[in-house]
């Protein structure tokens, strides 16, 4: 580890030395590493891949709970707090001119996306795909963003860019593409989950996900400007492709991908990603985002930091917070909470209005949450459908959920879905002695192994 | 176009395919090689796109357009 703050190879230390990481050491071609990474316990680190000599690849690195709580650096029941704080105390990061990321640099006509070894990942994908991105780009007025868009290869300078979800760089290019101008983008691949998870929380426009990043750190990131654009990037990224999104709106073919909600989506349509130069460490490690588990936990913390912080402006006591693997870590949050008269409904109010989450369950400090039997108990005998159940219509929604029918809304069209809220505490009028458990006679007095 | 490129639009012109199916038809192709004839297929603005995300290859000079 650097004396700075760690970076996308000290997580990959890290999880060798939890026995999270399997090294593979035969060469793989890059058609191939997704679907073997799909069949390993672990996340998976190929060390050899075929026609490309100074590159390594590696994905999966946060595929389950437990990974990403080894590369956070804390308990898996603690993620979401953990996220919450760094959110809570950023720390602006710091300009360097030393950056690995720039060991080697290719611009011009030098610059050529097949030096990079872009998996296949799925079966119906609309191409290769480079899909562990933190991307930035600057506005005039706001200021810099950072955020995670995925990019099909198309040529060997051109990509496509999944921008159709509303997000602060959509927003960007919308008044770069007013104006009829390009909006500078520099894409940093293999930089550490904090900056990734930085990069998908939804912040207020003028915040910098950086400085968002150095607060989960506890230290600055370090940045290093771009060679040919006005943009800075990550110093310890593992590549950089610097370059523009053309002016040309949402006119172009992207996709199908094989999504986060573990589901291919549509074909969309999106603007192009023109490369103008591409940096990188002299080895080079290639960041496969391995879908849709990978995603699901990057959303997974960030949905439920989300959550909390909407609860605390609510006036509402949370004790626990969880956002299901079912849900993909994004469309759904359920919370325990200290609850109040009302506070049930006020709770739901505040998750519901979290991004695109389309359902929220809220119950008492007394149902573990993480226990799906205790969760079904409390929806049983707590629920009274016509007072504790929360429709609301015409509501931002998400393409690739299927049930919004975002083919519909045409080109560049944003879809609306409906969202459910369901009240799982106790009903008010009704004393808590009513759900007093079951206990059995003199259990904590015996010990069944005398009688065996 | 190079001899693998025009190999691409003659599996297309058979029928629309999905990209894995036609780049499992050339896995003896180094991916490097197999990508830089995929951008010329693509460059050539005869490729379309069928509504599940199939590529196809455009019939006339109008749908080309």
């Amino acid at each position: 580890m650097s004396a700075g703050k760690p970076g996308f190879r000290d997580v990959l230390q890290a999880l060798d030395g939890a026995g999270e990481l399997l090294r593979v050491p035969k060469p793989v071609d890059p058609r191939y590493v997704s679907g073997l990474t799909a069949q390993s316990k672990q996340a998976t680190l190929f060390e050899s891949i075929s026609g490309y000599p100074d590159w390594r690849l590696a994905g999966a690195l946060l595929s389950t709970r437990r990974r990403l709580a080894v590369a956070m650096g804390c308990s898996e029941r603690d993620i979401a707090t953990r996220f919450e704080e760094g959110v809570r105390h950023p720390i602006d990061a710091r300009l360097v001119t030393d950056a690995p990321c720039q060991d080697v640099v290719v611009e011009g006509d030098g610059v050529d996306l097949t030096s990079i070894p872009i998996p296949l990942m799925h079966v119906k994908d609309g191409g290769p795909y480079i899909s562990a991105t933190l991307v930035v780009s600057k506005d005039p007025e706001y200021g810099r963003n950072v955020g995670s868009y995925r990019l099909m290869y198309r040529t060997p300078r051109e990509t496509g860019i999944d921008l159709v979800s509303p997000s602060d760089m959509r927003r960007y290019y919308q008044r770069a593409l007013d104006q009829g101008r390009p909006l500078e983008i520099a894409v940093a691949v293999g930089v550490h989950p904090f900056e990734m998870l930085a990069a998908s929380y939804k912040a207020p426009i003028d915040i910098d996900e950086f400085a968002i990043a150095g607060g989960l750190h506890g230290k600055p990131v370090e940045l290093v400007r771009c060679r040919t654009v006005d943009l800075e990037v990550p110093a310890d990224a593992e590549f950089v492709l610097e370059g523009e999104l053309l002016p040309i709106g949402w006119t172009v073919d992207e996709g199908p991908f094989g999504e986060f909600s573990h589901i291919t989506g549509d074909i969309k349509w999106n603007p192009v990603f023109r490369v103008k130069c591409i940096t990188r460490r002299r080895d080079p490690i290639f960041y496969m985002l391995q879908m849709p588990w990978e995603n699901d936990w990057l959303a997974a913390p960030v949905t439920e930091a989300a959550g909390l912080q909407a609860l605390r402006v609510a006036s509402v006591e949370p004790v626990a917070i969880r956002a299901p693997v079912g849900g993909c870590g994004y469309w759904t949050l359920i919370a325990s909470i200290r609850k109040r008269p009302g506070e049930g409904k006020n709770a739901l109010l505040a998750l519901l209005s979290v991004a695109e989450v389309k359902l929220a369950i809220v119950t008492d400090d007394d149902i573990n949450i993480y226990d799906p039997d205790d969760l079904d108990w409390a929806l049983t005998f707590r629920v009274q459908a016509d007072h504790d159940v929360l429709v609301v219509s015409g509501a931002r929604g998400k393409h690739i959920d299927p049930s919004v029918k975002a083919w519909a809304t045409g080109k560049g069209g944003l879809p609306t879905t409906a969202k459910l809220g369901i009240d799982a505490t106790i009903p008010e009028g009704v004393p808590r002695s009513q759900y007093e458990r079951l206990r059995y006679f003199a259990r904590d007095a015996l010990r069944l192994d005398d009688y065996l | 176009m190079s001899p693998l490129a025009t190999r691409i639009v003659e599996m297309l012109r058979e029928r629309p395919r999905h990209f894995a199916e036609i780049a499992e038809a050339h896995m003896e192709v180094p991916w490097r090689e197999f990508l830089q004839a995929w951008a010329e297929v693509r460059g050539s603005a005869m490729v379309g796109r069928h509504e599940y995300g199939l590529y196809t290859i455009k019939d006339s000079q109008e749908d080309r357009r």
